[in-house]
């Protein structure tokens, strides 16, 4: 006997619940048709690819861990690969001393957990940054009325140089 | 990238894991370089045993989409 673990991606033209069903299924032939016993079953749900896969952005992600006589896993490989609904699949050998893998909703929650902790850190330090944005603000209000009254000089002086001009040219 | 250690401590033994899953993505992807090809035992630290494993998982986790082989943009 030996101890396989089967990772399968389940199309996305099914739903929530038909995929679910049929990761059920998968398990049920590993029992029945190739005398595997299933030692953990863990169904991800759905999930972005790292990369495209026949157009596809994303499938469902089913997890399975069963032991099996060996050759009947070479059954299962050719029996998997008419399957249609698969995207793709991966039956690996388990190293004995490993130890159960751990649920894929746990696995999320802890790293949802980490990122809000390290979020939590980063707030602080950006408050203390907040009060010095709002002096400059202020600090360049009071110079925007200050602005316009030096331009409106220049303005006086190239009229009166213009009028000057058109005086000199209505002599000649 | 992690920086590089001044002695070179495992950083699967400081963190307690015997065991380096294919199925961690987010595990794996703090060992894997700016263009996503695994990061050298010279940068990590890691020991000749974990530093097979973990590449070994990486492959496989590359295999189902978890990991890109390429960064693309």
């Amino acid at each position: 006997m030996q101890k396989y673990e089967l990772m399968a991606i389940i199309a996305n033209s099914l739903d929530a619940k038909a995929a679910e069903k049929h990761a059920k299924d998968l398990d049920g032939r590993v029992e029945k048709e190739f005398n595997g016993k299933i030692t953990f079953s863990d169904f991800w749900g759905e999930r972005g690819f790292a990369y495209k896969i026949n157009k596809q952005k994303w499938g469902y992600y089913h997890v399975s861990q069963f032991n099996m006589e060996a050759d009947q896993a070479q059954g299962l490989r050719h029996e998997l690969n008419l399957d249609n609904d698969l995207v793709r699949f991966m039956i690996t050998k388990v190293d004995p001393k490993a130890p159960l893998p751990r649920k894929y909703a746990d696995m999320k929650k802890e790293y949802e957990a980490q990122e809000k902790a390290k979020a939590d850190e980063k707030a602080p330090a950006e408050e203390s940054k907040a009060p010095a944005k709002k002096e400059k603000l202020t600090t360049i209000k009071e110079e925007e009325p200050a602005a316009p009254k030096a331009t409106e000089k220049p303005k006086d002086d190239v009229d009166k140089k213009l009028d000057a001009i058109v005086d000199e040219a209505s002599d000649i | 990238m992690p920086p590089r250690p001044k002695k070179f401590i495992d950083p699967f033994v400081l963190a307690g894991i015997e065991y380096i899953d294919y199925k961690d993505p987010k595990l794996l992807a703090q060992y894997i370089t700016y263009y996503r090809s695994i990061q050298s035992r010279f940068h990590t630290g890691t020991s000749l045993k974990n530093q097979k494993q973990l590449a070994s998982s990486v492959k496989k986790a590359r295999q189902m989409a978890l990991l890109p082989y390429v960064r693309y943009e």
